[in-house]
This record gives structure tokens, C-alpha cells and sequence, in this order.
């Protein structure tokens, strides 16, 4: 059948597998020989391999390794070693980090000591990951754009440490699981006023939302002039007529403005880096600087406003917030079941009264108005 | 190459029935109503599946209320050991008894709770306690003091046993100590839902609640919200869920239903613990309590607010249905009823309401009489 090709092809090559340029000066070798898959080819390159490790990948795996068990087994552990109900439940279990009350120090393992380590092997495995990340840019002699793009994800993944630790309690910390931490991030943003007037969280949105919207328009652009050589960027770039000048003529006509082959990939850098940046910041500043980020909006002019729904007086509102301002619990403690009867007329009901012969305990018994108003009536009695 | 895509196409084939099933998982038709409850534009609205209220109003089933009880000569009831509503007439007290043997026992049947040899007594014929009507008793006590106590959140409503029981003996949602069930102390013995701060900026001295008190406070509310069957913006403006102001009306009715199922479990539901068979309690020895939706049973109002009990005066507590006196209703109970609830008046979130009209001393006084007392 004819087809169109290009290097934009669908057809995968089978030769003997490209093992890459020899690097001088760099340690350890490549792992494998390479081999062809023709479903990886459907996505992507079909060779596999060769991989390089190196000392920083090795750590990176076995330090992630480490993290993923103690996260897998506590999980299992939290259903009782039931391989079922860990596959069923598995959406939600959780390894929670410490409970409040151990505010900074150390807690036992199964109070969230796990937790800590987990967090503390995923971390380093993450770092080791980007060291390998960077020198494998080096050793290619590339720029260092990807190691900190990676950074600047880091960088956030680390906020979630170095915030509990500015508010002073590990316990603010993201558990690891699937819902939990999800069910996190809206604890979090009511416990802090809405983090959606949180200026920081605003940005990140802006430059999440815009990378999806450059990947597309990118993406999009780059594959219809794939027919007219699109992707020979740099013999096009000069040249007249050719699919380079199409696909910025495109955007010319269509918004009066447009990218270079060259700047369109920075856009897309900062974006994304922008992303994690931004979103770090404003988890950093939330439980530091800002308590409310509903009111630092109303402070700032952020929040519209519109007429109210419930007519109360601010003394009113106070008393509404009743007596729960302040400290909150965070532990419950054990329930012990009560030795005696703790019920005014529970005497009454083992010694059955009799009511057409004593009126008097009758009354006693009757238990109709507990003592609480009776408080309130005498308070009210001048 | 060309058996290669074939392959590729026999395999998406094959797949396809799979994928459609998926897909037809996803695409069951669900539409939903949403209405506006609040100001516009700010999506403060409820969302409701098409049709769903309608058949759950539908299978509400309100029990036809029992003929009227005749006059009565006053005086002392015939019976012995009547501890409870014996501050209405013998017909009446009758009448109340036999609608409680189907709204509870589910089957007209007087052994549910007495011992038919001996309806005063409180034990059966081998000595052992009735335990049904030990606490059928407190139960009684427990939706006057409701009715008469709490009108913020029964309003003109009101309960009755069938509000929770619905005929059967055992009500929707009761709860035991458990890890589970941490957060369903709030209607208990533990404090401390409010999680957000009343000030910008942090301090050391103001709220300290952490993340987890939140969720914590989260699964509080999301119980609340499926127990009513409504979403958050049914009790707040989620822009800011702190805010009372910007909140609808219903919220102060919930608040009030907090305090209502704290004061029902501290008072009534919990100290029956040594009453009940050990069948009855839960892993560690505590007694069933209740929630919001023991008696909401995901309704937005108990059974779609049925006036059940304006016709059921000894449930009442309040000796008038909107200004109408109850017929058969002993005078003196009416005062001393009335006094309880102007004393209830005078709980701290309907300060308005008693700051209207201030309650002579004499009505103190009679606190201490509890209704029978004149008998």
C-alpha cells in the first residue's frame, strides 16, 4: 500500500540495535544490548536499551525501592496481610505521617516513624535520580535545561517537607496513598481558608493550564506541517515557503503573532518550570506567613462580594462559633465502658416505682426536665 | 508489515466489545437538576439526580394517624407505675401506646415492651428486666425534651418515634466506639470541628489545628451532607465555609442539630449503656447512638417534614400546636412545660429570642417541678 513517509513514520526498523555514542571519560558502562518491541515502537522508539545506571542511578533505585516497600507493606499491614482486601481497598489506604501531637520529634514506627522513613528514602532517591539526571546532560554535552526543569518539580515536592517544618509539626505533611492524598489537599485548603485566593496557587494554575495549552498549540502546529518536511527545522528556518515559515505564518495570521522554532520551546520550559515554582511558593508561604487565604483576599480586594445569605449580628456570629475556637483535638482517647449506671433514674428503673401509691418518688423519677435547664432557669432568676 | 496491522486491527477488534462495556459503565444516563439557593452566579446551588427525590418521596410511607382520643374526666390515671405521660388522659395514653407498638415493635404487639401478665411491671414473669420498655421509657422522655427543647431544629415539625424507628425496632445509623467512628464523637463527648482561622495571619496563640483535625472535621461534614442527601452548599458558601453570614439559613438549623444529637447521645442514648443485653452494644461495651442520619435518613427533613406529631400530643412537649391547645392535656403540665421552654430559650444561640421577652422569676420556680409533679 502507498504511503506517505517521513521521519514522522509509522515504520519501524529492524537492524542491529544502536548502542549509542561512546562518551569518553565516563564511568561505568551501558547495561544490555538493546532489543526491538514493536509496541514500544507504536509510542515511541522501538529499541530498547541499552540503559546506564551509573553509581547515582543504582542508589536512586534501591533508595525508591526501599520507600515504595515500606509504603506497600504498611498498607498491607493496615488490612491485616489480606491480599485481597489490599487489591480492593487499595485506592485507600494510606501511610499517614505522625500524628499532631508529636509536633517535630520522632515517633515510633507505627505512629508515623514509618512515615518519616519512607519520606526520607523517597527523597534521597529523588535526588540521586536528579544527580543522575544532570550528569547524563553533561556526559551527552547537552545543556543543563532538563536537570532544572526537574529541579524546579523538586523543589516543590520538597515544600511539602519544609512547610510542616515552619509550622512546626510533621503531622502537616502529605500521606502517601491514592485518595489520602488527595483527601489531603482538600484538608488542606480548608484548613487554610481556600487556597484557591492564594495568589501563588493562582499562577501555578495559570502555567499548568497554559503548558497544556502551548503543548497543544505546539504539538498541533508541528504535525500538520509534518506533510511538508516540518521537523527538518533547521535546513527550513531560513527558507522561504517551506512548512518552518508555514506553521509561524499560521499563528502570524491567526492571532497577529507568533513564536519562533526556537523561542516556542522556551515558552513551553518556563511554563512548565513555572508550574512547580510558583505552586512551591505558595505552599511555603500558607501556615507561615498567611493563616486565611480568604481573608488576605478580602484584605487585598481578591473577593468579590455579594449580598449576604443569613442576617446575623456579629454577636450572634460569635456565639454561633460557640466554644470551639482554638485549640482542637487531635487524638481521641480510648473508650472505656462505664462500671456504674451513669443514669439519674436508672435506680427507678431496677426498683419499679409505683405511681398510684407514692406520688412523691414518682416525681423523683420522672426525670422529665434534666438539669441543665433548671441551671439555666436558676441563672435567670434575678 | 501488512500482517502486522492486521494483527493490530484483530486486536482492537476483539477489544472492542470490552471497551464498550466500559464505556457504557460510564455513560449511564444521570441526569441531575440543579437549584439555585443562593446569589447568582456563584454556584451556590443544589444538584439533585434527576427523578430522585421524587422516588424517595414516594417511598416515604407516613402511617395514617390513629382516630382522635375522646374526652376524659380528670384525675389520676388507673395504672400503676406510670412514669412517663402521665400528664395526659387515659384515652390518650392509649392511643400513644398503640401507634408506638407498630412505629417501633413494627408489629402491633404489646409483649414487644410489657409483660402482658403485668403491663405496670417492669420485669418479666421470671424476674428479668424488660429492657424494651426500660428503654421505650427514656426514649419517650428523650422526644419531649427533643420536641420541647429544641425547636430550632425540629421547628414546628417535631418527632416521633417513627420519625427514626420507622417501624422497626432498631433505627438507621446507629454508631459504636470504634477507629472508624472517630469522628462521630463530635455528637458525643469530643469538641473542636472548627478548623479555619478567624485571623489572616497565624500566631502562636490563635488556632493551632492541624491538617488532620480537618480531615477529621471533613468526614464530619460529608457524614452530615449524606445523611441529608444534599451537597456542602446546602449549609455553606464553600468560597469561605467558616462564614456565617455568607452561609445559607439551614446552617444555624444544623448547628442546632449538632448540639440537639450531642445533648440526645450525652443525656439519653449513651447512659442506657447498662439497660441493653449485650447484643445490643457494640465491640467495646458502649450503647448504640445516633447521628444525623438515624433520623434524616438522607432526606434533606426527616421524612419530607411529615407533621406526624400534631396529632400525637404526648409526644409533643409543648402543651399547643401553633397556639391550638391539645384536648385531654392536664392544665398544670401546660404551665410547667411552657416554663421549660423559655428556659430553653435561654441557651446561648437564641439569645435574640429570650432578649424579646424576659420571663417573670416565678417561671424558675417551677423548674424544679417536673411535669406530674401535681398529680
Amino acid at each position: 500500500m502507498l504511503e506517505y513517509q517521513n521521519l514522522f513514520t509509522r515504520v519501524q526498523v529492524r537492524t542491529v540495535p544502536e548502542l549509542g555514542l561512546p562518551i569518553p571519560g565516563s564511568p561505568g558502562g551501558r547495561v544490555g544490548k538493546g532489543f526491538f518491541s514493536s509496541l514500544a515502537g507504536k509510542f515511541g522508539d522501538a529499541q530498547f536499551g541499552p540503559i546506564y545506571l551509573g553509581t547515582a542511578g543504582v542508589f536512586s533505585l534501591l533508595f525508591g525501592l526501599a520507600a515504595f516497600e515500606i509504603i506497600g507493606l504498611n498498607m498491607w499491614a493496615s488490612v491485616g496481610w489480606n491480599p485481597i482486601e489490599f487489591i480492593r481497598q487499595l485506592p485507600w489506604l494510606a501511610l499517614e505521617p505522625p500524628p499532631p501531637q508529636y509536633g517535630l520529634h520522632i515517633p515510633p514506627l507505627a505512629q508515623g516513624g514509618w512515615y518519616l522513613m519512607a519520606g526520607f528514602f523517597l527523597t534521597i532517591s529523588i535526588l540521586l535520580w536528579w544527580v543522575r539526571v544532570f550528569r547524563r546532560a553533561r556526559a551527552l554535552n547537552m545543556g543543563t535545561h532538563l536537570p532544572w526543569a526537574f529541579a524546579s518539580a523538586i523543589f516543590l515536592f520538597l515544600s511539602f517537607f519544609f512547610q510542616p517544618l515552619f509550622v512546626g509539626s510533621f503531622s502537616e505533611m502529605v500521606p502517601f496513598g491514592i485518595f489520602p492524598h488527595l483527601d489531603w489537599t482538600a484538608a488542606f485548603s480548608i484548613r487554610y481558608g481556600n487556597l484557591y485566593y492564594n495568589p501563588f496557587h493562582a499562577l501555578s494554575i495559570v502555567f499548568l493550564y497554559g503548558s497544556a495549552v502551548l503543548f497543544a498549540m505546539h504539538a498541533a502546529t508541528i504535525l500538520a506541517v509534518a506533510r511538508l518536511g516540518g521537523e527538518r527545522e533547521i535546513e527550513q528556518i531560513t527558507d522561504r515557503g517551506t512548512a518552518a515559515e508555514r506553521s509561524m505564518l499560521f499563528w502570524r495570521w491567526t492571532m497577529g503573532f507568533n513564536a519562533t522554532m526556537e523561542s516556542i520551546h522556551r515558552w513551553a520550559w518556563w511554563f512548565a518550570v513555572l508550574t512547580t515554582f510558583t505552586g512551591g511558593i505558595g505552599i511555603l508561604l500558607t501556615g507561615t506567613v498567611v493563616d486565611n487565604w480568604y481573608l488576605w483576599g478580602v484584605k487585598h480586594g481578591l473577593v468579590s462580594t455579594y449580598p449576604a445569605q443569613n442576617m446575623l449580628t456579629p454577636e450572634q456570629q460569635q456565639l454561633l462559633r460557640g466554644r470551639y475556637q482554638g485549640t482542637a483535638p487531635d487524638t481521641f482517647p480510648a473508650y472505656t465502658a462505664p462500671v456504674a449506671p451513669m443514669m439519674l433514674d436508672s435506680t427507678v428503673m431496677a426498683v419499679p416505682a409505683d405511681s398510684t401509691k407514692k406520688p412523691a418518688d414518682t416525681t423523683a423519677a420522672m426525670g422529665t426536665a434534666p438539669a441543665k435547664p433548671d441551671s439555666a432557669g436558676a441563672r435567670r432568676t434575678p | 508489515m501488512k500482517s502486522l496491522r492486521h494483527r493490530a486491527q484483530a486486536t482492537v477488534v476483539a477489544a472492542s466489545p470490552a471497551l464498550l462495556l466500559l464505556l457504557g459503565a460510564c455513560m449511564e444516563e444521570r441526569r441531575t437538576d440543579s437549584v439555585q439557593i443562593g446569589y447568582r452566579g456563584v454556584a451556590m446551588e443544589q444538584n439533585y439526580t434527576r427523578g430522585d427525590v421524587k422516588k424517595k418521596f414516594a417511598q416515604v410511607k407516613i402511617p395514617d394517624p390513629l382516630p382522635p382520643a375522646g374526652e376524659y374526666p380528670p384525675g389520676p390515671l388507673p395504672w400503676r407505675n406510670v412514669q412517663v405521660l402521665n400528664d395526659v388522659s387515659p384515652t390518650e395514653f392509649l392511643r400513644t401506646m398503640t401507634a408506638m407498638s407498630t412505629w417501633v415493635a413494627g408489629t402491633g404487639n404489646c409483649a414487644y415492651c410489657h409483660n402482658v401478665a403485668a403491663l405496670w411491671s417492669d420485669t418479666l414473669p421470671n424476674g428479668k428486666p424488660i429492657y424494651t420498655k426500660l428503654v421505650a421509657r427514656r426514649m419517650l422522655q428523650m422526644t419531649r425534651h427533643i420536641n420541647a427543647q429544641y425547636p430550632q431544629h425540629v421547628k414546628n415539625t417535631g418527632v416521633t418515634c417513627y420519625t427514626c424507628h420507622l417501624g422497626k425496632p432498631l433505627p438507621n445509623g446507629l454508631w459504636f466506639y470504634s477507629d472508624q467512628t472517630d469522628y462521630l464523637r463530635h455528637y458525643l463527648d469530643r469538641d473542636g470541628a472548627r478548623v479555619v482561622s478567624q485571623q489572616m495571619a497565624p500566631s502562636r496563640t490563635g488556632n493551632r489545628s492541624s491538617v488532620k483535625q480537618t480531615e477529621w472535621t471533613y468526614a464530619l461534614m460529608i457524614s452530615q451532607s449524606t445523611s441529608l442527601g444534599v451537597n456542602c452548599t446546602y449549609c455553606h458558601n464553600s468560597r469561605q465555609f467558616a462564614s456565617w453570614t455568607q452561609a445559607p439559613p439551614a446552617r444555624v438549623s444544623a448547628y442546632h442539630g449538632i448540639l440537639m444529637l450531642r445533648d440526645v447521645n450525652t443525656s439519653y442514648l449513651s447512659p442506657l449503656q447498662p439497660v441493653y443485653p449485650a447484643v445490643r452494644l457494640g465491640n467495646l461495651g458502649d450503647a448504640p447512638k445516633a447521628q444525623c442520619v438515624t433520623c434524616h435518613n438522607g432526606n434533606y427533613k426527616p421524612l419530607y417534614g411529615a407533621q406526624m406529631v400534631k396529632y400525637y400530643p404526648a409526644l409533643w412537649g409543648r402543651p399547643d400546636w401553633n397556639g391550638v391547645p391539645f384536648k385531654g392535656v392536664n392544665r398544670s403540665t401546660m404551665d410547667s412545660t411552657k416554663a421549660r421552654m423559655d428556659s430553653a430559650a435561654a441557651t446561648p444561640a437564641t439569645v435574640k429570642k429570650s432578649a424579646k421577652g424576659p420571663s417573670s422569676p416565678a417561671t424558675g420556680g417551677v423548674q424544679t417541678a417536673p411535669a406530674g409533679g401535681t398529680r
